[in-house]
C-alpha cells in the first residue's frame, strides 16, 4: 500500500542575519494510512518547521514529499489548492490561531466557501455536521472565540481542519495550552475522529506522557535532525540515543515510590545556525568522544529502530 | 526584620486562614479564593495544584500583596509570616519582606525580567536594597550567577542574549539572591523544556536544602509535585478541595476531583486507547455554584452537595478532604 506521507531527505533552512539556520535537516520518514506519527523533541528543535513544510506553510528548502504517493514538492496554484484539501493542520494556540471577529460558524464554513465544491445549503448543512461531530453546541455558532474557552477554541480548531474530508492532519501541539483535564477530552476527540474517518496524523508536541499515548511511531528530533525513530512501545522500552535517553529520564513520574534515576544534562543547547557537521547533540552528551564531530549515519539497529549516533553500541 | 518572635515558637512559619479575594471586572466580582486556609513550615514545600484560573497565583501574590490596587480586594483572611500578619503591615516594612524575607519566582521568565537592563545589574539590585550598604552587590550578583550555573561574565549581557532556561535561571537568581526563608515559586518551569526542567528544579532544590527554605510550589504538573513536595494542596474554583502530605494524595486520592485529575493523565506504563477526562469545564468564577463548586462535574454529586458550602473533613490525620459523600464514595470504590 502507498503510505499517505512519505518525506525523503527533507531540509529547511532560513535565511538570518546571522547565517543559514538548519530547521530541518535531511528528515526521512513515511507514515501510513490510519497511523499517527509522534514528533516529539525540545522547543526550537524544528518539529513545527518539519510540519509547516510538509503541508506547504513554509516552502522546502530540498528533498521530496509525496502525498499518497504523488510528488507535492514543487506543487503550486489550483494543484497546491487541491494538495491542501486533503493536508491540514491543527493548531497549537487555540487562542491566537481563530479568527477573533469571526463568528464560530463562519470559521468553520470558510474553506467549505473558498473549496468551491458546495452549494450554499451544502455549506450550512455540512457546519452544522462538523460543529456536532467535534462536540460543540448548536447555540454556540454565533458566538466569537473570546466568549470560548480553550478546550472548545481548540474544538473549532479541529473542526476547521477537518471541514474538507483531509486526509492528514498535522496536529501541532494541538493540546499543550489545555489544563489536563480538557486534554484529555481533546485527545479522546482525535482518536475517535481518526478511528471514524481513517486519517493520518503528524502529531507535534513535546509532553512525552501524550506522545506515548497517541502514537504508532515515534520520531525523536534534536536541533532539526531526527536522532532516533521507531515504534512507540519500542522507544520508551528501550530507548538507545543519548538524547533520547535523558529526554525519557527528564520527564518527572507521578509514581512517588519508584521514583526514575534521571540523568541532568549539562550544558546549553547548540546553535542551529551554520551547525559544524557531526552530532549536534555532543555538546551536551556525557558519552560525547572524538567520532562525534564528524558527520553521523543514520543506523538500523533492530528492525524498524534507526538511531543516528557512531557510538550507540558503546552507550547501551 | 529580626525583632523577638519568641512567643511565636509554636506557630507555623506560614500560616494562611480564610483567605478570601475578589476581582471586580465589568461590575460582577470574581471570586479567585474563597476561604483558603494552609501552613508551611521552614525547608518544607508545599504544592499548590489546580487548572487554569483555579486562584494558585492569586494567593501567592496576596502573601506578597503584589495584587493590584484597582479592582482586587483581600476581602477576609490572616496570613501570618513568622508571626506577623502581612495584611496588616504598613507598606514600609513590606518592601522590607518583598525580596528579602519572601520572594517570587514569576511563571514566564521572557516577561519577568527588564529587557533594557543587564541582567548582572538585575539581581545586584535586590541585594543592593536590602543590604547594610556595605555589601559588594555586584560581587553577590556574579556569585549568584554561578550558583545556578551561569558564567559570571555573563553579567553584563541583556536578556535577549539569553535562552529561555538561563532566563529563568536569572530569575532564581534574583529571587534567591538574599536568602529568603520563603520562596513562592510560580511554575517555574512550565515554559521550559523537560531537560531543562530537571537542571532547574535540581538547582532549586539543591539551594533549598541549603538555606533551610520554606516553598510554595504553583504548579499543574503532577510529576513535578511527585519529584519536589512534602505536602499537596488541591485547589479547585478558588478553595483547597484536598490537602494532606504528598503520600496521602497520590497513595489515597479522595475528593472526586482529585481522583479525575490523576485519570485524565497519560498513563505512562499502560496502553490504553481512550483516557479519562472530567467532563463538563470549571464554573465561571463570577457566578459559583452553591455547595460545591466541583459538584457539577461530579458524578457523585448528590442533593446534599448542592445544598450549602461543603466543610473540610480530616479522612486521615493532616489529610483533609472538602467533600460531603467522602465516606460513601469510598466505600462504593472499595
Amino acid at each position: 500500500m502507498t503510505p499517505v506521507i512519505e518525506v525523503q531527505n527533507l531540509k529547511k533552512y532560513f535565511q538570518t542575519p546571522r547565517g543559514l539556520l538548519h530547521a530541518v535537516d535531511d528528515v526521512t520518514f513515511t507514515i501510513e494510512a490510519g497511523k499517527t506519527l509522534g514528533v516529539v523533541g525540545e522547543s526550537g528543535c524544528g518539529k513545527s518547521t518539519l510540519g509547516r513544510t510538509i503541508i506547504h506553510l513554509h516552502e522546502s528548502t530540498a528533498g521530496k514529499i509525496f502525498l499518497e504517493g504523488q510528488d507535492v514538492t514543487k506543487v503550486s496554484g489550483k494543484a497546491l489548492k487541491k494538495a491542501r484539501e486533503k493536508m491540514q493542520i491543527i493548531f497549537q494556540d487555540p487562542y491566537s490561531s481563530l479568527d477573533p471577529r469571526k463568528s464560530i460558524d463562519s470559521t468553520i464554513r470558510e474553506p467549505l466557501a473558498v473549496s468551491g465544491r458546495f452549494s450554499k445549503p451544502e455549506i450550512e448543512d455540512r457546519t452544522k455536521q462538523l460543529m456536532e461531530l467535534v462536540g460543540i453546541d448548536e447555540r454556540l455558532q454565533k458566538a466569537y472565540p473570546h466568549e470560548l474557552d480553550g478546550g472548545r477554541r481548540q474544538r473549532v480548531g479541529i473542526a476547521r481542519a477537518l471541514a474538507l474530508d483531509p486526509k492528514f492532519v498535522v496536529c501541532d501541539e494541538p493540546v499543550s495550552a489545555l489544563d489536563v483535564s480538557i486534554q484529555a477530552q481533546v485527545l479522546n476527540l482525535l482518536k475517535k475522529l481518526q478511528m471514524d474517518h481513517g486519517l493520518t496524523y503528524m502529531f507535534v508536541t513535546h509532553d512525552m506522557s501524550v506522545v506515548r499515548h497517541i502514537s504508532d511511531d515515534i520520531c525523536v528530533m534534536y536541533l532539526g535532525q531526527v536522532v532516533e525513530k521507531c515504534s512507540a512501545k519500542e522507544l520508551f522500552k528501550s530507548p538507545m540515543h543519548p538524547y533520547t535517553k535523558a529526554l525519557l529520564s527528564a520527564i518527572p513520574s507521578v509514581d512517588i515510590h519508584h521514583p526514575t534515576k534521571r540523568e541532568i544534562l549539562k550544558g546549553e543547547l547548540t546553535s542551529p545556525i551554520n551547525p559544524q557537521p557531526g552530532c549536534r547533540f555532543a555538546a551536551r552528551c556525557p558519552y560525547a568522544g572524538e567520532a562525534c564531530h564528524q558527520a553521523q549515519k543514520q543506523e538500523e539497529v533492530s528492525k524498524g529502530h534507526f538511531v543516528t549516533c557512531c557510538r550507540v553500541h558503546e552507550v547501551n | 526584620m529580626s525583632e523577638n518572635k519568641t512567643e511565636n515558637k509554636n506557630m507555623p512559619f506560614l500560616s494562611i486562614k480564610d483567605l478570601k479575594v475578589e476581582y471586580m471586572s465589568d461590575g460582577q466580582a470574581v471570586h479567585a479564593v474563597n476561604g483558603v486556609s494552609l501552613t508551611l513550615e521552614r525547608g518544607k514545600t508545599l504544592g499548590l495544584v489546580g487548572e487554569t484560573g483555579a486562584g494558585k497565583t492569586t494567593i501567592a501574590k496576596s502573601i506578597l500583596r503584589i495584587l493590584p490596587d484597582i479592582g482586587c480586594h483581600i476581602r477576609q483572611g490572616e496570613i501570618c509570616l513568622d508571626g506577623d500578619n502581612v495584611l496588616t503591615l504598613p507598606e514600609h516594612d513590606m518592601r522590607k519582606i518583598r525580596g528579602n524575607k519572601v520572594s517570587m519566582i514569576f511563571q514566564d521568565p521572557m516577561t519577568a525580567l527588564n529587557p533594557v537592563q543587564r541582567v548582572g545589574e538585575q539581581i545586584a539590585e535586590v541585594v543592593q536594597l536590602h543590604s547594610d550598604g556595605k555589601t559588594d552587590s555586584e560581587a553577590r550578583a556574579k556569585e549568584m550567577l554561578e550558583i545556578v550555573g551561569i558564567p559570571a561574565e555573563r553579567y553584563y549581557e541583556y536578556p535577549h542574549q539569553f535562552s529561555g532556561g538561563m532566563k529563568q535561571r536569572v530569575v532564581i537568581a534574583i529571587a534567591l539572591a538574599c536568602n529568603p526563608d520563603l520562596l513562592l515559586a510560580d511554575e517555574p518551569t512550565t515554559a521550559l523544556d523537560v531537560t531543562i526542567q530537571a537542571q532547574v528544579m535540581d538547582l532549586i532544590g539543591e539551594l533549598q536544602k541549603k538555606y533551610n527554605t520554606a516553598m510554595l510550589l504553583i504548579t499543574h504538573d503532577m510529576g513535578v509535585v511527585a519529584q519536589v513536595c512534602d505536602d499537596v494542596a488541591v485547589i479547585y474554583a478558588g478553595n483547597i478541595v484536598e490537602y494532606g502530605t504528598k503520600e496521602q494524595i497520590f497513595d489515597h486520592p479522595s475528593h472526586p476531583y482529585t481522583v479525575g485529575l490523576f485519570g485524565a493523565i497519560p498513563d505512562m506504563n499502560e496502553d490504553e486507547i481512550w483516557l479519562h477526562p472530567i467532563d463538563g469545564l470549571p464554573p465561571d468564577p463570577t457566578d459559583l455554584p452553591q455547595g460545591c463548586a466541583f459538584s457539577p462535574r461530579c458524578k457523585y454529586a448528590g442533593e446534599e452537595c448542592q445544598k450549602g458550602p461543603i466543610a473540610i473533613y480530616e479522612t486521615a490525620d493532616g489529610h483533609h478532604c472538602r467533600c460531603c459523600r467522602v465516606d460513601e464514595i469510598r466505600k462504593q470504590e472499595g
